[in-house]
C-alpha cells in the first residue's frame, strides 16, 4: 500500500474529467433532473395569469449547472450537467419533451461562459451570480424564438425578463452557492478535491 | 420510465433509441421555424397520432400520463393572448387587452406547446433508458464512461428515497420541525444537505470501485450485452415525421382553418 495516494484519483491529471468527476456530476444531475420535472407543473400553474410570477420559479432549471461547478470546478462540468439535468427530465416526460435537451445545451453553455472566462478558478458568489445570468439569457434567447416574448406588451416584457434574471440570480446564483458552501463544510468535497502536499505530508508523519 | 408498467411493445419500441432522439430533438426545430397557426395545428395531430396508436399503453393510463396537456395549453396560450401586442381590439379590462393576433399568436403557442409535449411523452413512454444509454454508445460513439455513469446514478435513485424516508424519520423523532419562512429554508438545508454529501460519497465510491475494475482503462474495443442496430422501423419512424411535416406545411398553405398565417 505504499503507492496508495496516487490510487484514489487514477488518470491523476486534474485538467480533464476524471471517472469521479463524470459519475458525481451526473449523480447530481438526476437528482436535480427529478427536481427539475416536479418544478414543471408548479409553473404550468402560475402562468396562466401572465403576471410572470412563474418567471421568478424558472432559476431553478438553471441550478445543475452552477451547482455542479461550484462542487467539481472544471471545464466541461456546467454544460455536462445542464445537459444530463434535461436528459432526465425529458425521460421523465416533463412537459417540454426533447426541447428541455435544447434548452439544457444553451443553458450550460450561457454559465459554462461565464466560468471560462474566469479559467474556471473562481467560484465564488459573483461568479455563480455571472453565470446563472448566462443561463437566463441563453434561455431567453430560444424563447424568444419559441414563445414571442419580444411581442408581448413592452412592460409585460420587460416584467419578464427582469423576473426571470432575478429569479435565476436568487436561485441559481446564490441559493446554489450557499448549497455548495454548506456542502463543502461537510467535507464532502475534499474527496473530489485533487491531493494537495500537505496530504502526502501528513502520510509521512 | 416505461419500465415500472406493464405495457404492449409497438413498431414504435423498435426504433433505435438514438435515432429517435435525433429525429425528436430536429422535428423541434421545425417547430421553432412554423410561424403559420395551420401548419401548427397539423403538425399536432401528427404527434399526437402515434402517442394514441402505437404508445403500447392502455387508454387509461395515457389519459392519466396527458392529463397535464390541457392545463400546458391553456397556461401556454392565456399570457400571450392577454398581454401580447396587436392592433385589432377584441376586448379590453384594465391590463389585460386581447387582440386578433395576440390571441392567434397565443393558440399557436398553445398548440406549440401540445405537440412538444406529444413528442415527448411518446419519447418517453417508448423508450427504455438502458437502450437509449447502449444505442448512444453505439450508434453515436458515447464514452462509455458517460452512458455508464447514467446506468449507475439511475440504480442510485431507489437509494436516495430510502434515504429520504431514513432522514424524515430522524427529523421527526428529534422533533426538529421549524416553521415560517425562515423554517421553510431551514427544513430545506435539514435535507439538502445531507442527501446531497450522500450521492457524492456513494458516486465516489462507485467510480472507485468501477476503476478497480479497470472499467476506464479505455484500451481497446468495449463488447456489448445488449446490441442496437437500425431497422426497417427506424426508416419507417423517418418517413413519417418527413412526410407528416411536409404534409403539414402543404395543408397549412391551402387550408386555413385560422385566418393568419404568420403570427409573428
Amino acid at each position: 500500500m505504499s503507492t496508495a495516494p496516487t490510487s484514489i484519483r487514477p488518470g491523476g491529471n486534474s485538467k480533464g474529467l476524471t471517472l469521479t468527476d463524470i459519475l458525481v456530476t451526473i449523480v447530481i444531475s438526476v437528482v436535480f433532473g427529478l427536481i427539475y420535472k416536479i418544478w414543471g407543473p408548479m409553473y404550468d400553474v402560475l402562468k396562466p395569469f401572465g403576471t410572470h410570477a412563474e418567471q421568478l420559479s424558472y432559476g431553478m432549471w438553471f441550478m445543475a449547472g452552477t451547482f455542479a461547478f461550484l462542487i467539481i470546478r472544471k471545464p466541461g462540468v456546467a454544460i455536462l450537467a445542464e445537459i444530463s439535468a434535461a436528459a432526465i427530465e425529458a425521460f421523465l416526460g416533463g412537459s417540454w419533451g426533447i426541447s428541455t435537451l435544447w434548452y439544457g445545451l444553451f443553458q450550460g453553455l450561457g454559465a459554462e461562459l461565464f466560468f471560462a472566462m474566469f479559467l474556471y478558478r473562481k467560484a465564488g458568489p459573483l461568479v455563480a451570480i455571472l453565470a446563472s445570468i448566462g443561463s437566463a439569457v441563453a434561455s431567453i434567447f430560444i424563447d424568444r424564438h419559441y414563445g414571442y416574448i419580444d411581442q408581448l406588451a413592452f412592460w409585460n416584457y420587460a416584467l419578464f425578463i427582469s423576473m426571470r434574471v432575478l429569479g435565476s440570480i436568487i436561485i441559481a446564483g446564490l441559493f446554489a452557492w450557499a448549497l455548495a458552501r454548506a456542502l463543502e463544510r461537510t467535507g464532502v468535497l475534499n474527496l473530489l478535491r485533487p491531493a494537495s502536499a500537505k496530504d502526502y505530508d501528513a502520510l509521512e508523519g | 420510465m416505461n419500465l415500472t408498467f406493464p405495457h404492449q411493445e409497438t413498431w414504435l419500441h423498435r426504433v433505435n433509441p438514438a435515432h429517435k432522439l435525433i429525429v425528436s430533438a430536429l422535428l423541434f426545430l421545425v417547430v421553432l421555424l412554423t410561424h403559420n397557426p395551420n401548419v401548427m395545428i397539423t403538425l399536432t395531430i401528427a404527434a399526437l397520432l402515434p402517442l394514441l396508436f402505437f404508445s403500447g399503453h392502455p387508454p387509461l393510463r395515457l389519459l392519466l400520463y396527458a392529463s397535464p396537456f390541457l392545463l400546458l395549453f391553456v397556461s401556454s396560450a392565456t399570457g400571450m393572448m392577454m398581454f401580447g401586442t396587436g392592433e385589432t381590439l377584441w376586448f379590453q379590462y384594465g391590463f389585460i387587452r386581447i387582440t386578433e393576433e395576440s390571441f392567434y399568436r397565443g393558440l399557436h403557442l398553445g398548440f406549440r406547446s401540445l405537440q412538444v409535449a406529444a413528442v415527448g411523452l411518446t419519447f418517453a413512454l417508448t423508450t427504455r433508458p438502458v437502450a437509449l444509454f447502449y444505442s448512444l454508445m453505439q450508434q453515436l460513439r458515447l464514452p462509455p464512461r458517460y452512458a455508464y455513469s447514467f446506468l449507475a446514478a439511475f440504480n442510485m435513485l431507489p437509494l436516495l428515497a430510502e434515504e429520504f424516508v431514513t432522514l424524515r424519520q430522524a427529523l421527526q423523532i428529534r422533533g426538529r420541525r421549524p416553521r415560517g419562512i425562515r423554517g421553510w429554508y431551514e427544513r430545506l438545508r435539514m435535507y439538502a444537505i445531507p442527501l446531497l454529501a450522500q450521492c457524492i460519497r456513494r458516486a465516489h465510491r462507485t467510480a472507485a470501485a468501477m476503476e478497480a475494475k479497470r472499467f476506464s482503462s479505455g484500451s481497446g474495443q468495449r463488447t456489448y450485452f445488449y446490441q442496437y442496430s437500425l431497422s426497417a422501423a427506424d426508416a419507417w419512424y423517418a418517413i413519417y415525421i418527413l412526410l407528416s411535416s411536409l404534409l403539414a406545411w402543404q395543408l397549412g398553405q391551402l387550408w386555413s382553418l385560422i385566418p393568419v398565417s404568420d403570427v409573428r
